[in-house]
């Protein structure tokens, strides 16, 4: 249940990030708004299932490739092989990170994630 | 100058990521708050850093203090689990968003 809050929690992260950057109209920055406050949101609640410092950095790290890949996609920013190096480090960290707080919660005894 | 809107920027960070914590044990208003003020601080301060400093520079710094100094506090702190694969798989997703950071323009 709490990694689903954080993938959620980062992806309106990415979309707030996107909107700092490229926002125009009032609607644009309104909805910019609506993102960030959506983000802490839904960060607040995958703390409620997960060590807070669990959430916060696999967060601000699925926040990272995402708007690394969409940058490079969508917004003109060259790809380079050091980025795809980057973003392959990030995907093993998160998926260590899910990994270990697995572990630690059947260690404490209460099961499940 | 730009450097002290920097560490204070990771300073508020943290803060605010602790008041997440205070908020899920105590269940009262006041930390919420606080989480909105922390976070509001910090990107206040970010952005005034990036006037001077290159942005990919200043959201490098930013996340190294503010990201790190969170997931270490929460270990000492709030006694959040400090095992190994933890603090590799940390350590790893920080590495990676500070080198992304860096390379960006």
């Amino acid at each position: 249940m709490g990694w689903i809050n954080v993938v959620v929690a980062a992806a309106f992260e990415i979309l707030w990030v996107i909107g700092l950057k490229h926002a125009s109209s009032g609607w644009e920055w309104a909805g910019t708004l609506v993102a960030i406050v959506l983000s802490f949101f839904f960060l607040i609640r995958a703390g409620e299932h997960l060590p807070v410092g669990t959430s916060y950095v696999a967060f601000v790290g699925i926040g990272t490739i995402g708007t690394t890949v969409l940058d490079m996609i969508f917004f003109g920013q060259p790809f380079e092989w050091i980025k795809l190096v980057f973003i392959f480090m990030l995907i093993a960290g998160i998926a260590g990170l899910h990994t270990a707080s697995g572990r630690a919660k059947v260690n404490e005894g209460s099961g499940g994630q | 100058m730009t450097w002290l809107y920097l560490i204070g920027a990771g300073i508020f960070e943290m803060i605010g990521v602790s008041m997440i914590n205070e908020w899920i044990q105590k269940r009262v208003v006041w930390p919420l708050l606080l989480i909105a003020a922390g976070f509001g601080a910090s990107f206040f301060l970010l952005s005034l850093a990036m006037q001077t400093l290159p942005m990919g520079t200043a959201y490098a710094v930013w996340t190294g203090i503010g990201a790190t100094g969170s997931a270490l506090f929460g270990m000492l702190w709030y006694k959040e689990p400090a095992n190994t694969g933890r603090l590799i798989s940390i350590a790893l997703i920080l590495a990676s968003v500070v080198g992304l950071k860096l390379i960006a323009p």
